[in-house]
């Protein structure tokens, strides 16, 4: 769904001569899934330098872009939950 | 020469020592300071996790998330990538903005365009298409957070500790 969906992004691009590195992406619909190259990233320097060996180097950088993704849906869920319920609650309890 | 103080014989912890052009090859090329100082996997591996950030950026949001005139705050951050935000910057305000006779440089209207002498060009396509929203904001962080991470390098260059080799000895 995210590989159509990307392609389907390049493809709207195409037509009005989309230039990549200097026009953006049409990915208003996809925004989320670009936390996933983020974490990737960010997981592949942060490894690079922290890491004594590099023998298990990919399998630590699969294992910290997993733990971030999870940690930011998690976090996301909580912030919903914060604002949908508690901060709902203290509104009508205050009206 | 700094001496290696040790936890046990069989074990003795490497030294920190201070590597200042260590640090300025990575302010310049990201992954160069850790190649410099023999690690060169580690050097290729920041190189290529440091600049996918920031073209990732780029290729999100477009050139418009690197302007130092718009966003000054987030190319702080950015800059930290080293010459190559800067160059990028350069092209964006030189190649892609409306140059006005009074100085002043700001980016072209949806209607206008952009003559060879960086003057507006009424009723043309602008010279390139401007990222709003979270892509906007998605690109732009892309390319800061690679000057972040390529900070924390320039740090563990400054202050680098020898790691212990694998097994197999080597450069990696």
């Amino acid at each position: 769904m995210v590989t159509g969906g990307v392609l389907l992004a390049l493809g709207a691009g195409a037509t009005a001569a989309w230039r990549p590195f200097l026009d953006p992406l049409n990915v208003h619909e996809l925004w989320w899934a670009l936390l996933i190259p983020m974490s990737l990233g960010i997981s592949v320097v942060y490894k690079a330098v922290r890491l004594r060996t590099l023998e298990r180097y990919w399998r630590e950088v699969a294992i910290m872009t997993t733990q971030i993704v999870l940690a930011m849906i998690l976090l996301g869920l909580a912030v919903y939950v914060f604002v949908e319920v508690y901060v709902r609650w203290v509104a009508e309890y205050a009206a | 020469m700094p001496s290696s103080s040790t936890s046990d014989q069989s074990h003795p912890v490497p030294a920190e020592s201070f590597q200042p052009v260590a640090a300025v090859l990575a302010a310049i090329l990201p992954g160069a300071g850790h190649a410099y100082l023999g690690e060169t996997r580690r050097g290729v591996l920041i190189g290529a996790g440091v600049l996918s950030l920031f073209l990732g950026g780029l290729l999100v949001g477009g050139i418009g998330v690197v302007d130092r005139r718009e966003n000054f705050i987030w190319f702080l951050g950015q800059a930290l990538v080293g010459p190559i935000a800067f160059g990028v910057d350069y092209v964006h305000q030189t190649q892609f903005k409306i140059q006005e006779p009074n100085g002043r440089v700001r980016v072209a209207a949806p209607d206008e365009g952009r003559g060879p002498d960086g003057r507006a060009v009424r009723g043309e396509a602008p010279p390139y298409e401007r990222s709003l929203g979270r892509v906007h904001e998605l690109g732009t962080l892309f390319a800061t957070v690679a000057g972040m991470m390529n900070l924390i390098c320039i740090i563990d260059a400054l202050y680098h500790t020898p790691r212990r080799r694998a097994a197999g000895g080597g450069a990696w």
